[in-house]
């Protein structure tokens, strides 16, 4: 079987919600020939085609859940994995991920997380309803690049005006970018702008794009 | 009633969600109108002496119907009241949901009583639409999407106790309106999409529907709810009681007679949220296209579709699409 072959298998067991197949698959195959290949030859160019059909419509939420929830429990497994450790490329840089304070809607951010790490970011996901004065203190700590605030609707968007000014406070604004997303993005793009965001992307799939561009932009 | 019988009518019936519209009117702030029934019809009655739909709609807000369950409530100035959080946590907690009683919860009594001051003001004259959620939806309301779908997925017995109990409240609430004078329910379906869900899940929620459709004793419009219905269509229009559709604004009508015929009634569909950024010629050219693909359909309403629209649209906007409308010579 090549790795094409592979690819579309392991698609249509997830479309089949066979997640644990779908994982032990993976798992064998990376015994046969190695975790490396199997992530790099198989798993993220899965990814990156059902990010391109979730893009265009073709692909559900569901779709997009199950396949990040196999590609994580595949991540632990070749976590272990001594070769694969060694294999990694530098990472691009740092993002700390959350979704903004009062904000509990995990799905997107999860998914964000999931694209950014498969393209070479360090993420640090410090789950749901983080505070602003969190998102800060994590960015200082890991000498973060991005932060990235996740907020699906427009009562709680409203909630990253105060990771603007924390930043801002922390003479931290040019030097670590604010990457904003979530379904209220997507309906209110000006919402971007007026709540101090350096950027969004219109879904997770983008998020690596709009990281690596921030990148550039950054202060150094 | 003529446009659902497809009796020759030189007349295009209109609706449009204008549930938040109703607070911008009346110049009320948001709190106490998504709270008192009589400041709620206050407004509403505001919208219907301005534009005069042909369909008037009780409150559209499905966090307060959550909040009946006992989630808590975020209100915004200018906008409709959201959840604050997802009640359930893990699974577990499903055994725990009480179903709230229509007569003593304030929750649901704001939707009764104002469908009731509805039917007492409108009753007969105008056809009367009661927002109601889906009990397939409701779920992803009380735990978040993210672990709706993985109940969906993964926890089968799950599943089969929630729907139980949305199933109830759903037929509870929604006779309940058509008791008091709804003439048909809407039912959103935000979540039962295939942006969200895939076919295996759709097919699993299914009977669940047909269950709780089946209950109901009136007729029941499905809402696209800011989804995409076309690809589930031909399944919801098999469901008991569905009589009519409300399509998504980028959907074409044409294609959904092909897929449903020309029987059911199709509505939509104007971006009600987007009104807020369109000139007056912008929303008389948008209005008149949607009019005249309908112009020899005897079953179509225009409607707007999506949200509400937002409170600090234009009221000239708004007349302009409601002039547009009723200036049209339909089948002329």
């Amino acid at each position: 079987m090549d790795n094409k072959e592979k690819q579309e298998l392991i698609a249509t067991l997830i479309s089949e919600g066979e997640k644990d197949k779908a994982v032990q698959l993976l798992s064998d195959w990376s015994y046969q020939s190695s975790f490396k290949d199997i992530i790099f030859s198989v798993l993220e160019p899965m990814l990156v085609e059902w990010g391109k059909l979730w893009m265009s419509g073709k692909l559900s939420l569901a779709h997009g859940y199950l396949s990040g929830k196999v590609a994580e429990e595949f991540y632990l497994l070749a976590a272990n994995d001594t070769e694969f450790k060694n294999s990694k490329v530098k990472s691009k840089g740092t993002v700390i991920l959350g979704n903004v304070e009062d904000d509990y809607h995990p799905l997107g951010r999860r998914l964000v997380g999931i694209y950014a790490q498969a393209a070479g970011w360090e993420i640090i996901d410090l789950g749901t309803d983080v505070p602003a004065e969190l998102f800060i203190e994590k960015a200082i700590e890991n000498k973060a690049d991005i932060i990235a605030v996740s907020a699906m609707m427009f009562t709680t968007a409203k909630n990253i005006i105060k990771v603007r000014h924390e930043l801002d406070a922390n003479a931290l604004s040019g030097k670590v970018k604010l990457a904003v997303g979530g379904a209220i993005f997507k309906l209110r793009p000006e919402l971007v702008a007026e709540i101090g965001g350096d950027g969004t992307a219109e879904t997770a799939i983008n998020a690596p794009d709009l990281f690596d561009a921030l990148l550039k932009s950054k202060a150094i | 009633m003529a446009t659902v019988t497809g009796a020759d009518a030189d007349y295009q019936p209109y609706t449009l969600l204008l549930s938040l519209y109703g607070a911008s009117l009346i110049k009320s702030d948001t709190y106490p109108y998504y709270r008192d029934p009589e400041l709620w019809f206050e407004g509403q009655r505001a919208v219907v002496d301005m534009f005069d739909p042909d369909i008037v709609i009780t409150p559209f807000s499905f966090p307060i119907e959550a909040e009946a369950f006992g989630s808590e409530l975020i209100f915004l100035n200018k906008y409709a009241p959201n959840t604050r959080k997802p009640l359930l946590s893990n699974l577990s907690q499903i055994e725990n949901i009480l179903l709230p009683d229509p007569e003593k919860s304030p929750s649901l009594q704001f939707f009764l009583k104002s469908t009731d001051l509805f039917t007492q003001y409108y009753g007969g004259t105008k056809a009367i639409a009661c927002p109601i959620h889906s009990p397939a939806d409701f779920p992803a309301l009380l735990m978040g999407i993210e672990m709706w779908i993985d109940t969906l997925f993964f926890h089968p017995e799950a599943v089969e106790k929630m729907m139980q109990k949305t199933i109830e409240h759903f037929v509870r609430l929604g006779n309940e309106f058509i008791d008091r004078g709804a003439t048909f329910l809407v039912v959103p379906v935000n979540f039962t999409c295939p942006m969200i869900i895939t076919e295996s899940i759709f097919r699993k929620l299914i009977p669940y529907l047909e269950n709780a459709f089946s209950q109901i004793k009136g007729p029941i419009v499905i809402h696209n709810g800011g989804a995409k219905l076309l690809p589930f269509i031909q399944q919801f229009a098999k469901l008991p009681n569905v009589i009519a559709f409300l399509l998504e604004p980028s959907e074409s009508f044409d294609e959904a007679r092909r897929l449903i015929g020309d029987k059911m009634v199709l509505m939509g569909n104007l971006d009600g949220p987007n009104l807020v950024n369109l000139t007056n010629n912008k929303a008389k050219e948008i209005t008149l296209k949607i009019l005249n693909n309908r112009k020899d359909d005897k079953h179509f309403i225009f409607a707007s579709s999506n949200a509400d629209i937002p409170y600090d649209t234009p009221v000239e906007t708004i007349k302009t699409v409601v002039e547009t409308i009723r200036g049209f010579k339909k089948y002329g």
